[in-house]
């Protein structure tokens, strides 16, 4: 199977989705829906496969490439599994919208120019799929209206400011080397200059730290997140935001190489050091402004950013354990934060687009189905033992601690248990407590959206027990990078400062849980009661609220929140009025007095003399 | 052998033709545009062959130069020959519906000498002459950008006349100087003997020359009649204007320096000052909320962009300039096009006033979007190729002033997508107030918009199509002792 | 003997958990000049509860408990008590860090769905005071993590039975006074005891506990007390070479821990929090940064 046709595939289902919408708007759902599927059972079929193939040869005598190897494929395989079960999600969630047609075009173009990104074998045709995603994903998340063009807005221009310092590491690669193929580049430029590395990794750096959020040119994401809608942030939150990741493995180890790229710099001031400093200094910040969120979208938007911090830690040190629980994590999260999204669209469309988080509560007795979601979804974020977030953070964390980085371990560490406070309060004020009186009637999701939301739950606690399926595909792509293999075993991975052994924590906790669910049935029957009978004493309470979310954790909230604001978000409204108001300082030069306009060309004139009289130009 | 005479004859035939035509039938004036640049286009992509492998020499009155008047179809003269007959064959059938009111005639026949003015610029070997078609471009330009007749519009073709005659002015004494200097007015013969005077004595009639031309290439601070002509003339004549008129003028710049005085030392201060000029514009569209002056501003930075890339001057950066000025072509003459039908549905230049176009014209918003992203610089549209070599380019360089230069530029662009992307934002995501009745433009407005549509598309994915020509014709540009070798022999 | 192991360690920790819970009852109470209840109230109160009839909220809410209580029995397979060390090499500390945190998070899950706000203000002190000793808490086992270079706690006790005791040693020595300074908070007592305040929350997170609910509660309060007095014997007393100088040492501390905090009032929450990021973290960092130096 060619790689040419799995992207005709992927950009054909786009098309003629939109063409089906406006042809006959019956069939476009259900062709969506077979499209992406196919997609990811084709890409189940490239497994395992290297190839490498010239598909264009028009663009400037530059031959635009596609290629696939275990990582590309680990990337398609996720992005187009992902992809499928969001637009299998999206079925429900935007049939009563307008222009559909147009979301599901744009839904699936930005699916497809992920795959064509994780398949590009040039820069040319990288670069050129990187822009399609990003001005199709710009599009998405205008979608909503309102307040949702700003956040357009924010997402445009910094992945504008990306692709242009993209733009030129790329093609000052292509000055030097007179070549974009990455295969070539990656036997020529790891003998380049130190100094010339570390111009690359800068730009290339900050073209993949604004996609993968990274502090500080994390602004975009939080709005994003929150505003685009519900059924793409799949997507979006998802793979889209890791090809950031996929940018920085590719740029480190496939073209740099681990043996230039580690320790490049000078002193403490080290690349890799500054990054993994970056990486703590995001998961922290983010972990603290997530909690003080109060929308269930800006909240999962912020744990997004700092989970993105984690993915950068571990593979900022080079080791392949290290490098496989970064990679790890980019699936693990964007399995759990995808199905966390998919929950809270579940509710919103419900719920009528309700997000605030002191407005819901209860929903677990009218949505259990997408309450499991969530929990599953939390326990990943978390990393409980037995889901798939606590294999790769495990690894992380033992990378840094073994490798003498007690501050980032703290860092990720402290991260993770700021993560139980928000991803408590995220679940509590949807699912637990009280149930408004006005969503009473609220029904059980639709299947579309639960069909997604099962098979995650489920890939979460496979992932979780069973770790060493993934892990071995990661492992092949460490070994491709140059590292030692790891000892992987299906249940976890064996070495001799610390082994990990899920199947032995699976089988305690059910042995326990078996234990004292027949302590607790030996008991009396529990009486099911409602909210009135115990906590008014069966006494007639008002038909309010009784459900403790406002300022939930209101002294921590007092003391942390001087200290965790976005400044840099605030301090980048703040140059964009800047910027708005030296524009129009500048264009008051055009004064409309034509008096001036022809003094301006005298003193050009003028200007002109003077240059060659000073400096006799010529 | 065709004779790329026919290229201006035809169009200036015509133009004084027109009113003859209009004796027997009002109708038919209007085709009279679509006729001329049909058969001009042709005849131009019928050259290209032949000037790909030598440059046609025409000798008017069979005078050889540097004696007589003569006419340089080179790749360069072709190229823009060509463009000139697209632009103006789209924007002619553009027209055909657009202009309704007014005295057409006269619209027609100025709208003819304007475009034949300009491919007289292109074309000639003479710089007296170039002086004379300039001025029939200029002129003609002045009179149309006051067409609509409102107070507005001529305020500002006052204001666009009193530069234009200052910087008239200014050339008319660069070129008087020069024929004082070397009694020849043959640019090839001046680019000969140009070497054997001093330094000081050249380089007055440079600075003249340079600062007529640069009024109307929209070169910084020689632009401000820029903003005020392009939103106050009709859009049909913005895309022109914007798309040709001062395309030319740089061309005239840039033939100038490279080829006439060969001032290569000059070029660093170009560089700065393409970079100034773009940023000043882009910052100045960005503060604007008028859709047209916001596009007339932004082809002022559009044209930093190029003097920019010229002034690399390598083989790369001036095919990369020269297809900079193709992309700006396409997409500008295509977002004015659409921009015109816009406000003639809204009623307003406000950016304000187009909100639900998408549903109101959607055909119109999606060739408007396509205009918008290409200049910005999006693959897979025209304007990612040529950004892509102007930036190589100037990476090749590999001086760190190139590379924080280019930075710069691309800073440019930035700020270029930021307002590029509120129109469209605008066009797509905002509920339309009132009247949400869809009507598209016409036919003969939307055929221009898809043909525009498509030529940046195609350009945009298959480059090769004209990089041939590009790269001929950049290497006329640089290498001025083949020019001169294949003018006098 | 691997299973005899699995089968014991958790019943072990069971009853000396209880005799805690009775014994502290008991302390307290001589402290206040009273005669108190006998050791075995806390035993006796189990198995009554046990008999009597509960109240359920739904499934989250009996699924919490027991999961809360399973996960602290997990846990116990985990700790070294003496030899006994059933589940050694299954990931070591990081695993025994993260465990910790289920137990309590099985308890907020089940107390959410019982839709009172006394349980929800309890939870939410709850989740914030471990946020406030998580912080000295990580930086301490980070610095025994780095100094040993291993993550496996069993490592860990060994190296001190060759060498000498963590508390003892100069590079772990802060950290183990940092360690002690938290360790009232660690396990919910006095001046800590903000979680379940009977007279301000009803008791917090417990509120809603009745019957057999109310009785694995208290199990698991009690194994709670265990772990963390266990956790810091095998990170900083060396660990044990067999199972009764282990408790030994387990009760010393406890004992101790007790005279000083009876005499302590409770704090707010606000206060806990101040508290605990001060000093507790800025010794604890000190200690790490001492170890860093030393490990140079």
């Amino acid at each position: 199977m060619s790689l040419e046709l799995l992207l005709i595939v992927a950009f054909g289902g786009a098309l003629l989705s939109y063409l089906f919408g406006k042809i006959c708007p019956q069939i476009r759902d259900p062709f969506a829906v077979i499209s992406s599927v196919a997609l990811a059972v084709m890409m189940a079929f490239l497994y395992g496969k290297t190839m490498e193939s010239p598909f264009y040869f028009g663009f400037l005598g530059l031959p635009l490439i596609l290629r696939t190897n275990m990582l590309a494929w680990f990337f398609a395989m996720a992005i187009s599994i992902l992809g499928a079960l969001s637009v299998i999600f999206s079925w429900d969630y935007v049939k009563d919208r307008e222009r559909t047609d147009f979301y599901y075009l744009m839904l699936l173009l930005a699916n497809a120019s992920m795959l064509g990104i994780v398949f590009a074998g040039d820069f040319v045709s990288f670069f050129v799929f990187w822009e399609i995603m990003s001005w199709s994903t710009f599009l998405l998340i205008s979608y909503n209206r309102g307040r949702a063009l700003g956040a357009g807005m924010k997402y445009i221009i910094m992945s504008i400011v990306g692709s242009v310092s993209m733009l030129i590491g790329m093609l000052s690669l292509y000055a030097i080397y007179g070549t974009l193929h990455i295969a070539t580049l990656s036997k020529l430029v790891p003998s380049a200059s130190s100094g010339y590395l570390l111009f690359l990794f800068i730009l290339f750096g900050i073209a993949f730290a604004i996609k993968n959020a990274l502090m500080p040119l994390h602004t975009w994401l939080p709005d994003a997140y929150a505003e685009s809608p519900t059924s793409f942030n799949g997507v979006l939150s998802g793979m889209l935001t890791r090809m950031g990741m996929y940018g920085f493995l590719l740029i480190i180890y496939v073209i740099v190489g681990a043996a230039r790229a580690l320790n490049l710099g000078p002193g403490i001031f080290k690349f890799n050091y500054i990054l993994a400093w970056l990486g703590a200094i995001t998961i922290v910040v983010s972990t603290f402004i997530a909690l003080l969120q109060n929308d269930a979208k800006q909240l999962l938007g912020w744990s997004a950013i700092g989970q993105g911090g984690y993915m950068i830690l571990g593979i900022a040190f080079g080791t392949s354990l290290g490098l496989a629980g970064g990679i790890f994590h980019t699936l693990n999260h964007a399995v759990y934060i995808v199905l966390l999204f998919m929950s809270v669209g579940a509710v919103q469309y419900r719920t009528g687009g309700q997000r605030d988080l002191d407005s819901l509560g209860g929903l677990i007795k009218r949505m259990p189905v997408s309450f499991i979601g969530a929990l599953l979804g939390i326990s990943g974020l978390i990393g409980i033992p037995l889901t798939n977030g606590f294999v790769s953070k495990w690894l992380i964390y033992k990378t840094l601690i073994l490798e003498g980085h007690p501050f980032l371990a703290f860092a990720a560490l402290i991260g993770t248990w700021g993560c139980i406070l928000y991803c408590y309060k995220f679940v509590h004020h949807i699912f637990l407590g009280q149930l408004p009186e006005k969503y009473k009637m609220v029904a059980r999701a639709p299947f579309s959206m639960q069909l997604p939301m099962i098979i995650l739950s489920l890939v979460i606690l496979l992932f979780g027990i069973l770790p060493g399926i993934p892990l071995k595909v990661i492992n092949t792509i460490g070994t491709s990078f140059g590292f030692q293999s790891l000892n992987v075993t299906t249940w976890g991975i064996a070495s001799e400062t610390g082994t990990l052994n899920t199947i032995n924590i699976f089988a305690a906790v059910v042995a326990a849980c078996v234990i004292v669910w027949l302590i607790f049935k030996a008991g009396p029957k529990a009486v099911p009661v409602a909210q009135e009978d115990t906590y008014a004493a069966g006494a007639a309470i008002p038909k309010d609220r009784y459900h403790y979310t406002v300022d939930f954790y209101n002294p921590l909230y007092r003391m942390i929140s001087p200290y965790f604001k976005d400044f840099i978000g605030g301090f980048c409204i703040k140059l964009a009025g800047w910027t708005q108001n030296v524009c129009h300082g500048i264009r008051q030069m055009y004064t409309g007095y034509i008096g001036h306009y022809v003094m301006y060309i005298v003193l050009f004139l003028a200007l002109l003399i003077f240059v060659q009289l000073k400096w006799s130009l010529w | 052998m065709v004779n790329p005479v026919l290229l201006i004859a035809v169009p200036l035939g015509l133009a004084f033709a027109l009113p003859l035509f209009g004796l027997i039938s009002k109708r038919i004036v209007k085709y009279i545009p679509v006729v001329a640049f049909i058969f001009n286009f042709a005849l131009a992509l019928r050259l290209i062959p032949d000037v790909l492998k030598q440059a046609i020499v025409v000798e008017i009155g069979g005078f050889p130069p540097p004696f007589g008047i003569n006419l340089v179809a080179g790749p360069v003269g072709v190229l823009f020959s060509a463009l000139i007959a697209l632009a103006g064959l789209l924007v002619a059938v553009y027209a055909l519906a657009y202009i309704t009111e007014g005295p057409k005639e006269k619209y027609h026949m100025l709208y003819l000498l304007l475009l034949a003015g300009a491919t007289g610029v292109v074309l000639t070997g003479d710089i007296f002459n170039l002086f004379v078609f300039f001025e029939i471009l200029c002129i003609s330009s002045y009179a149309l950008v006051a067409y609509i007749g409102d107070r507005a519009g001529i305020e500002s073709a006052i204001k666009y006349l009193i530069q234009g005659a200052v910087g008239s002015s200014f050339l008319l004494i660069g070129i008087g100087l020069l024929y004082g200097l070397f009694g020849t007015l043959n640019m090839a013969d001046l680019a000969q003997q140009i070497e054997s005077a001093s330094s000081i004595s050249v380089f007055v009639p440079m600075v003249l020359i340079i600062t007529g031309l640069g009024v109307e290439a929209a070169i910084f601070p020689l632009n401000a009649w820029l903003p005020d002509a392009h939103s106050s003339a009709p859009s049909s004549i913005s895309a022109i204007l914007s798309g040709i008129a001062i395309e030319v003028g740089l061309y005239a710049v840039v033939r100038v320096l490279f080829t006439i005085f060969g001032a290569t030392n000059m070029f660093m201060f170009f560089a700065f000052l393409g970079v100034l000029t773009l940023l000043i514009g882009e910052m100045c569209a960005f503060a604007q909320n008028n859709i047209k002056r916001m596009l007339a501003y932004s082809s002022i930075g559009q044209m930093g962009l190029i003097v920019f890339a010229m002034a690399i001057a390598t083989s790369y950066a001036l095919t990369g300039g020269l297809f900079q000025l193709v992309s700006h072509t396409l997409g500008k003459g295509l977002l004015f096009l659409t921009a015109g039908y816009m406000i003639y549905r809204s009623g307003s230049m406000e950016i304000s006033a187009f909100e639900g176009m998408g549903k109101r014209m959607p055909l119109t918003s999606l060739a408007f979007t396509i205009g918008a992203f290409s200049l910005v610089g999006l693959p897979p549209f025209v304007g990612f190729p040529s950004k892509f070599l102007i930036v190589r380019a100037a990476l090749a360089k590999e001086e760190i002033l190139f590379t924080v230069l280019i930075g710069l530029v691309l800073l440019g662009t930035v700020i270029e997508g930021a307002y590029f992307f509120r129109v469209v934002q605008v066009l797509y995501f905002k509920k339309a107030n009132g009247n949400s009745e869809r009507k598209d433009a016409p036919v003969a407005g939307l055929i221009p918009m898809v043909v525009f549509v498509a030529f940046i598309l195609v350009m945009g994915i298959y480059p090769q199509l004209v990089i041939e020509v590009l790269n001929s014709a950049a290497s006329e540009l640089l290498h001025r002792m083949e020019y001169i070798r294949s003018v006098l022999g | 003997m691997r299973i005899v192991e699995v089968i014991l360690a958790p019943i072990l920790a069971l009853l000396i958990g209880m005799f805690f819970l009775g014994l502290a009852r008991k302390i307290m109470a001589r402290i206040h000049w009273r005669y108190g209840p006998p050791i075995t109230q806390p035993v006796i109160d189990v198995i009554r509860l046990f008999s009597q009839k509960s109240v359920s909220h739904g499934n989250m809410f009996t699924l919490g408990v027991l999961f809360s209580l399973a996960c602290s029995l997990v846990l116990i397979l985990f700790l070294p008590m003496g030899k006994i060390c059933p589940l050694s090499s299954s990931g070591g500390m990081l695993v025994i860090l993260y465990v910790m945190l289920l137990a309590p998070f099985g308890i907020a899950l089940s107390g959410g769905e019982a839709a009172n706000p006394n349980a929800s203000i309890g939870i939410s002190r709850k989740l914030t005071l471990a946020l406030g000793y998580e912080v000295p808490l990580l930086v301490i086992l980070l610095a025994v993590m780095t100094h040993y270079k291993t993550l496996s706690i069993v490592n860990i006790v060994s190296m001190q039975q060759n060498t000498s005791w963590a508390l003892t040693s100069l590079p772990l020595f802060l950290s183990g006074i940092a360690y002690i300074l938290i360790l009232p908070a660690i396990l919910g007592i006095r001046p800590f005891e903000i979680t379940q305040a009977a007279q301000e929350i009803s008791s917090g997170p417990m509120v809603e506990y009745g019957g057999s609910f109310l009785a694995l509660a208290t199990i698991q309060h009690g194994l709670n007390l265990f772990i963390g007095i266990a956790l810091f014997v095998n990170l900083f007393l060396g660990g044990a070479g067999n199972p009764p100088i282990f408790f030994l040492k387990m009760l010393v501390v406890f004992v101790l821990g007790l005279f000083i905090n009876a005499a302590l009032p409770r704090l707010r929450i606000e206060q806990a929090m101040r508290y605990l990021w001060r000093w507790p973290t800025l010794i604890a960092f000190i200690g790490m940064i001492i170890v860093l130096i030393i490990r140079r």
